[in-house]
């Protein structure tokens, strides 16, 4: 038979599997998926960054005043001397219009969304967590409002206190807290079956005092992911209320509103509508594409699954 | 006495999974054979490679990342391993058929057993709907499940775990084929009917002639059914015997602790042996024999050589030092108690 | 549900009396109408007194099935309701049929070939679809179609050319959600064990992408079908305004505008009460399509 001593040669053996992991070859397409994965996240955040400075600074930075009309200087096209996008039907600066318009989106776009945030976080924080009646009361509320379309009930609350900014941002806001309240009280309700917060109950802390150091920060992650969506949402609605005649009013440039305008010039002058539009578009898919990056960085593993 | 025909053989089998990191070798040359009506049950501790046997038998790989390299697959003679998909699809179902784990998630919850099984006759062979209707209901009597035409109108969570499972089974059967994987069938059900689907599968057997793959890393289920015993540790075969010579004189270290560690109804033991250490990471495996760090008879020639696979006497072993199995009893087949030994 | 439509009706009723700027009577009465004629019309029209009590002879004219007439051209209700809810559910089936047919089998791709050229193909016309503003496209598709190559009318009703481009603006933002939803729920399944027990069958991958896998990953995207309804609702307003196609959309939005109060009344009643519907049918349809809900 073989040599029968047992030797224990544990030590060599582990040398020699520690060799073997070092030998292994890296791949650098490990960081190169790191970098493309949060590439959305990044180029998502550029776009939207521009667009918000824009809406802070443009304005105060346009050569003329967006109202002026010149009546000697109408349908300039773009790159004229002194008209960098041409002027529209009276006269007026395109560009500069174009800026107030971008502000007054982003304003709608992100006041609507903070304030039905705020409010979606805060009722579905009550409905997850207290459940019973409160939850039949605000879920109940939150399931009936949340499959409206926002036109409609737009329509109808501008039909009651008549066209403008005012009725956009109500309608808009009054719709879109449901989607955030829905998302919120499902995580809210899984959290709660948590042991931490079970823990926080048996050291005696309050219930507001576990919902907001506890429960909020987690469900803050998802709550942002669905902003950045939602301010899209609202960006298009307010552009497509303000295109029907219902959001704002002449002449207050939204970029609806401009498109609407540039519609019946369509054959020889177009950009009037398509340069509005395509800041819409760029807008938009900024907004859109921050929000997958966001998801992404959040929760890799619904990377993928659209 | 004729001899029996080889229905299944494999010969030096190497499936590798191509992953981001660097490619590795999960299943590292494996053969073995499997005649008509014999059972060979694969045992090991879970991730040493033999679901991926399977699979790569059957060609069901999930590619990526997985894929055999090497060896040949021969099905009734004839190497499956290079046939085009869709000869092998045809192959499925009708001359080598797989039952899985879990019955309740391998069966679609949106269609009846009904469809499911004459889908499966359908398939592969040219009969009316009725007709593959009619062949359903006799499989399903054949597998002892009660007013099997009822069944065929039923959807899969309607029905318990044993009848899932029988159901598989008759599936897999319906057209006779030659040989039959079960990738640990038993598992997932409750003790009482795991008895009585080993009895299906033996009873089935033996009236097809049938070529049955059992993987398992239970060794009571392998004392029930099995034939020949291969017993495999990370990703290669580390003694073969048949069932009754591997139980009273198991030779290899690995092959011992397993069985060391069933409570035994007929032991006395004091207290359970369990086998220290954890399986090698196969990414960084040191040309030596993969079980010296577990094993209590290491040398040192295990540290340094790879050792090979050598036959004596119709049992196979890969060792260099191997021990009498002293340390308790030899334990009888037949005479574990399922309801005490699942050795995980 | 009752109930909602009730409080609705009277939240609408209220709403639409309280607006700035009173009837225009379709343009009998202007801004600069005297004082006694816009009494005299008021008077005539039952406008002049209390608002509930308007309310109430409303609802005593819709129990007896008298829906009113317009006030901007006096013709009934009943006759704009059976035309323009026509022309309405035309331009709805045809966007809706359009974006299934387009977005499952494109979802189904997308999956099955993940990553490849084909799925981010998909996905970059999703992200298209999802961004694009409705009316916009619509322009777009005016200028191109109509304005430039001439090849399609650019408003009106009710012939197949006319149809073509407002159904397809109408259809876009729901084609892109659906593919979306489709691929993930495909590529979700088609990790389910039954998958691979279906191919140890030797079912041919085809039968097992579409017969099996699709089968179960639709599940979701059925049941999405009620709140598409109530979305396409809201995006016919503005589709409909622009293409001048004379649907429910349309005349509601026009209504509002020009303070037709029974019309605009009526038919956001029946918007309102169609969403309902439709939400509810959401439901009920996702129990119909899964058999573990179905068979309890």
């Amino acid at each position: 038979m073989a040599d029968l001593t047992v030797i224990d040669d544990k030590a060599a053996w582990e040398a020699r599997v520690d060799r073997l992991w070092a030998a292994r070859p890296t791949r650098w397409r490990d960081a190169w998926h790191e970098l493309t994965r949060n590439r959305l996240a990044l180029g998502g955040s550029v776009i939207v960054a521009f667009f918000t400075l824009v809406a802070i600074v443009g304005p105060a930075l346009a050569p003329y005043d967006y109202a002026k009309q010149v009546l000697s200087d109408t349908l300039l096209p773009p790159l004229t001397r002194g008209h960098l996008l041409g002027t529209d039907a009276l006269g007026r600066d395109l560009l500069s219009r174009l800026l107030l318009g971008i502000r007054i989106s982003m304003a709608v776009g992100l006041g609507t969304t903070a304030i039905a945030l705020v409010v979606g976080t805060v009722a579905g924080m009550l409905a997850g967590y207290y459940r019973g009646w409160v939850d039949r009361i605000v879920g109940g509320f939150v399931e009936l409002v949340w499959g409206f379309p926002l036109i409609l009930i737009a329509v109808l609350l501008i039909g009651a206190i008549g066209p403008g900014l005012v009725g956009v941002v109500v309608a808009v806001g009054f719709v879109n807290w449901a989607g955030f309240a829905r998302i919120v009280r499902g995580e809210v309700f899984a959290l709660r079956e948590k042991e931490f917060v079970a823990s926080a109950r048996a050291l005696g802390k309050g219930d507001l005092d576990i919902m907001i150091r506890h429960l909020l920060p987690n469900v803050v992650g998802s709550a942002l992911v669905m902003g950045s969506y939602y301010i899209a949402i609202a960006i298009i609605a307010e552009a497509g209320l303000s295109f029907i005649g219902m959001g704002a009013q002449p002449p207050l440039p939204s970029l609806g509103q401009m498109i609407n305008e540039g519609s019946g010039y369509m054959l020889l002058n177009h950009w009037l509508s398509t340069i509005p539009g395509i800041v819409i578009v760029l807008l938009v898919l900024g907004l859109n594409v921050l929000g997958d990056g966001m998801r992404d960085v959040l929760d890799p593993r619904l990377k993928g699954t659209g | 006495m004729s001899r029996s025909e080889i229905a299944l053989e494999v010969k030096d089998l190497r499936t590798t999974l191509f992953m981001r990191d660097g490619n590795v070798d999960v299943v590292r040359g494996i053969s073995f054979r499997v005649k008509e009506g014999e059972t060979l049950a694969l045992v090991g501790e879970s991730g040493c490679g033999k679901t991926l046997t399977a699979l790569s038998v059957i060609r069901l790989l999930p590619d990526p990342p997985a894929r055999v390299t090497q060896g040949q697959v021969l099905l009734a003679g004839e190497d499956i391993r290079h046939v085009p998909e869709h000869e092998m699809r045809s192959l499925r179902g009708d001359a080598i058929s797989m039952v899985f784990q879990e019955p309740l998630t391998s069966l679609d919850p949106v269609f009846t057993i009904g469809d499911q099984i004459t889908e499966a006759i359908t398939a592969h062979r040219k009969v009316s709907r009725q007709e593959a209707r009619t062949l359903a209901a006799e499989i399903l009597r054949e597998v002892q499940i009660p007013s099997p035409e009822q069944r065929l109108k039923d959807y899969p969570h309607q029905l318990s775990g044993g009848m899932r499972q029988r159901v598989m089974i008759a599936m897999a059967l319906v057209l006779d084929p030659k040989v039959l994987i079960a990738d640990e069938p038993t598992t997932a059900l409750d003790v009482t009917i795991q008895a009585q689907i080993l009895d299906l599968i033996r009873a089935e057997q033996e009236r097809r002639r049938l070529a049955v793959l059992l993987i398992t890393h239970n060794l009571a289920v392998v004392s029930q059914v099995a034939d020949r015993v291969a017993v495999m540790y990370a990703g290669e075969i580390v003694e073969e015997a048949p069932a009754s010579e591997l139980f009273a004189n198991p030779l290899h270290p690995y092959t011992q602790g397993l069985l060391s560690s069933i409570p035994s109804a007929a032991g006395d033991r004091k207290h359970l042996y369990t086998i220290p250490g954890r399986v090698p990471d196969p990414r960084a495996l040191p040309p030596a024999c993969l079980f010296a760090p577990r094993c209590p008879y290491a040398i040192n020639r295990c540290w340094n050589e790879h050792p090979g696979l050598v036959a004596t006497d119709g049992h196979l072993l890969r060792c260099w030092n191997p021990q009498p199995f002293t340390a308790l009893q030899a334990v009888e087949p037949g005479r574990v108690d399922p309801s005490v030994a699942a050795s995980e | 549900m009752l109930l909602i439509l009730l409080i609705s009706s009277v939240v609408i009723f209220y709403a639409l009396r309280s607006a700035p700027g009173g009837p225009s009577g379709g343009g009998v009465l202007s801004p600069l109408s005297s004082q006694e004629v816009r009494q005299a019309y008021e008077k005539r029209l039952g406008l002049d007194q209390p608002v509930y009590t308007q309310y109430f002879i409303y609802l005593g004219h819709l129990a007896r099935g008298d829906l009113g007439t317009s006030l901007v051209n006096g013709s009934p209700i009943v006759e704009l309701l059976a035309t323009h809810a026509r022309n309405s559910l035309v331009l709805g089936l045809t966007a809706l049929l359009i974006s299934y047919v387009i977005a499952i089998p494109l979802g189904v791709l997308a999956a099955v070939k993940r990553n490849t050229w084909i799925d981010q193909l998909a996905m970059g016309g999703a992200i298209l679809g999802m961004g694009i503003p409705n009316f916009w496209l619509a322009l777009i598709l005016v200028y191109f179609f109509s304005l430039r190559l001439g090849w399609l009318p650019s408003a009106g009703c009710c012939d197949p050319p006319q149809l073509i481009m407002p159904a397809l603006v109408l259809a876009a933002e729901g084609t892109a959600v659906t593919m979306r939803m489709t691929r993930s729920s495909m590529l979700e399944h088609l990790r389910d064990d039954f998958v691979r027990a279906l191919r140890a069958k030797g079912l041919p991958e085809w039968e097992v992408i579409v017969r099996h896998v699709l089968r179960n990953a639709l599940i979701p995207v059925i049941s999405l079908t009620g709140l598409r309804l109530g979305w396409l609702v809201g995006y016919a307003l503005i589709v409909e305004t622009i293409f001048r196609w004379p649907g429910v959309g349309y005349l509601l939005v026009d209504s509002v505008l020009r303070r037709d109060y029974p019309v605009a009344q009526f038919f956001s009643l029946l918007l309102i009460f169609f969403v309902l519907i439709a939400n509810w049918l959401a439901d009920i349809g996702y129990g119909l399509a899964n058999p573990r809900i179905r068979v309890a």
